[in-house]
């Protein structure tokens, strides 16, 4: 008797220690149908994203083909909705998802989670976590908030000014995310001379953004900089302060494609920007997917797993989000005339 | 001998489309034939088809509603003001179908009363309709309803069928009898053909057009507070860019962009096409500008055939004589 209760209290401390330290490795070779679903077709980093996802699903021997999905950018929310219901018909086994659809999205995925599908966000999470096993974040949402500040005192010096803040659409949560942080950084003494006077929304398409850049500038005389937090936006607005000939009165800055931003960069229209590795992105969440797919991890806090040449990750609470798991992945790249045709080759 | 000859005319030439698209659907995809998929089919355009009905109605009578799908997003704006602001959901709702029927008899008003061409009243309805939905939610997004009213947009109520393909097949049955069995129906079509005409033989113009935009205004707005109920959320941007999809659905559904002929056994056979296609390439994995590029190229084929066959019939018949 003594040693039945002496063996189960062995084990309970057993159960209760923490879990073994080491990541998990995935076994490679199983078939799972994947689908990665970007905000929309025929934006540059979804296609990145779509590169890297490539090269983990070469590297995990998957049989079956990835599929990339995506609608057109002017049918984004619907879209995505069509696609996620109609990949949880087919009974695929894993969404990888940069939504843009806000909460919108939220009846569909959960559709698709509770068929037993394993869906992951990337880019862009689900904001009410419904539905999601987890959030594959770019970089902290805080650290983007701290360097778009950091890039607008750089820009601006320490006499400041006035900025506005051209954004995507009114709901994406990355976005939101990164302005809500920047003005939280704002608030340190040493910003104090820079004033955000307002935030518009280019809903990511090129003639809209080049507009509001265009209408900022007209509604706000002194304006001396546009901090666009996406890549769509940076180059609408740079493209339309070279084309306004304001180069020399208003920078633009924000998140950007060195590839796309490499000119405005060299001519001086975008002195500074920052953006991370979307083919990492893509990378990363192909191993998480594949990971929580083939069982090989759970969707809770403190699971590791060995994500190829990346390295090991672990899942955490998203600080970001009332609720909702995510995995890191950092760090950022500041690109200025240094660096970014060397980035942009 | 009516319903024959109508098959060997453009709702003839839908169904063969229609019977092809299926077939290859069947034949393509083991999941084509399931219920959940024939439900989700019909679910993930069912405003649009909603709406595409009294669209019908209008476009017989020799008009157009363009701002339906700012209406949809005003109707599921003020719906979630309201709701934000305390107002009981049952209100809400009602607040938001009040909203819409307010718009459309706004747009019936300039054109039935002041005489105003619709494509520009409705084109102002559009921008402006969608600016007050702005205002009214800002930059946000608005859930958080109550589970019964989630449900009416999530999950089947009635067997496999969502309220809103209830609602469908219902307003389906309604506008068909009076559009094909009744008086008003009768001069829907002759105000279409001939205004003049119309005018002079006795027909109550005005009212007539006035009706059938309120019509349309509810119908929007009932469309877009059930939209509403399948995102869960309302932002600013519901529905917006909607307006073409629905009136392609209904030009390929035969019905004169000029007004005063078409039927609705052609719309609904158009709504059949143009979802199963959709359905189709969506489960083939074939999507964004390809899927865009397929529908776009099967409307101008429908505008074109009709036209090449009036000249090539035309024509012959020039030789003839």
């Amino acid at each position: 008797m003594r040693n039945v209760a002496l063996t189960g209290a062995v084990l309970a401390a057993l159960a209760l220690m923490p879990q073994a330290a080491s990541a998990q490795e995935i076994k490679p070779g199983q078939a799972e149908n994947m689908v990665l679903l970007p905000k929309f077709l025929g934006i540059a980093v979804f296609d990145q994203a779509h590169k890297g996802a490539e090269e983990a699903a070469a590297e995990l021997k998957n049989p079956t083909k990835l599929q990339f999905l995506g609608p057109t950018p002017e049918n984004s929310v619907a879209g995505q909705i069509e696609i996620v219901t109609n990949a949880t018909t087919q009974g695929v086994n894993a969404i990888m998802i940069s939504n843009n659809a806000g909460d919108q999205i939220g009846p569909a995925v959960k559709a698709a989670h509770d068929k037993g599908i394993t869906v992951v966000s990337w880019d862009s999470p689900i904001p009410s976590s419904e539905g999601e096993d987890v959030f594959v974040a770019q970089v902290d949402f805080k650290e983007t908030g701290k360097v778009m500040a950091d890039m607008a005192l750089k820009i601006l010096g320490d006499a400041g000014g006035k900025f506005a803040v051209l954004s995507a659409s009114p709901d994406a949560a990355n976005q939101n995310a990164w302005i809500a942080a920047m003005k939280d950084a704002l608030k340190d003494a040493k910003y104090s001379k820079l004033d955000l006077v307002e935030t518009v929304y280019g809903n990511d398409q090129s003639e809209l953004s080049y507009n509001q850049a265009v209408a900022l500038v007209d509604k706000h005389p002194d304006l001396k900089l546009i901090m666009a937090p996406t890549t769509v936006g940076i180059a609408a607005a740079a493209k339309a302060m070279q084309d306004e000939k304001l180069c020399d009165k208003v920078k633009v800055s924000g998140l950007g494609l060195p590839a796309e931003m490499v000119a405005y960069t060299m001519n001086g229209c975008a002195p500074a920007f920052a953006l991370w590795s979307f083919v990492d992105l893509g990378y990363l969440s192909y191993y998480t997917a594949y990971a929580l797919a083939t069982h090989a991890i759970k969707p809770e806090e403190g699971a590791k797993f060995h994500a190829g040449r990346m390295g090991d990750y672990t899942i955490t609470k998203d600080p970001t989000r009332a609720k909702g798991l995510r995995i890191l992945m950092g760090p950022f790249s500041v690109y200025d005339k240094s660096n970014v045709e060397a980035a942009a080759k | 001998m009516r319903l024959l000859a109508r098959l060997r005319g453009w709702e003839g030439l839908l169904l063969v489309l229609l019977v092809a698209i299926v077939a290859m659907n069947v034949t393509r995809s083991p999941y084509y034939l399931g219920v959940e998929n024939i439900v989700n089919l019909f679910q993930l355009e069912i405003e649009k088809i909603i709406v595409a009905l009294t669209m019908t109605l209008l476009i017989i009578n020799g008009e157009i509603d363009l701002s339906v799908a700012s209406i949809m997003g005003l109707a599921a704006c003020v719906m979630a003001w309201l709701f934000r602001h305390g107002a009981p959901m049952p209100w809400a709702l009602l607040g938001g179908l009040a909203a819409g029927g307010a718009a459309g008899a706004f747009n019936g008003f300039w054109v039935a009363y002041v005489g105003l061409p619709s494509l520009a009243v409705t084109l102002a309805g559009l921008i402006g309709y969608r600016g007050v939905a702005r205002i009214l939610v800002e930059d946000r997004s608005y859930g958080g309803y109550p589970a019964w009213f989630d449900a009416i947009g999530q999950q089947p109520q009635l067997g496999p069928v969502t309220v809103s393909i209830a609602v469908f097949a219902v307003l389906f049955a309604i506008v068909a009898v009076i559009l094909h069995d009744s008086g008003f129906g009768r001069i829907v079509y002759v105000m279409g053909n001939n205004l003049q005409a119309a005018r002079y033989s006795g027909v109550r113009i005005k009212p007539a057009k006035l009706s059938l935009f309120v019509a349309s205004g509810l119908n929007a707005a009932l469309a877009g507070l059930l939209y509403a109920a399948r995102l869960g959320s309302v932002r600013g941007d519901l529905a917006q860019g909607f307006e073409l999809d629905i009136i392609t659905i209904v030009l390929l559904g035969g019905v004169s962009i000029f007004g005063g002929s078409g039927n609705l056994v052609g719309v609904g056979l158009s709504i059949l096409v143009i979802l199963n296609l959709r359905n189709g390439m969506g489960l083939a994995d074939i999507t964004g500008n390809t899927q865009t590029s397929v529908i776009g190229a099967l409307l101008i084929l429908s505008v074109l055939i009709p036209n090449i066959a009036q000249t090539v019939r035309s024509n012959w018949k020039g030789r003839e004589t």
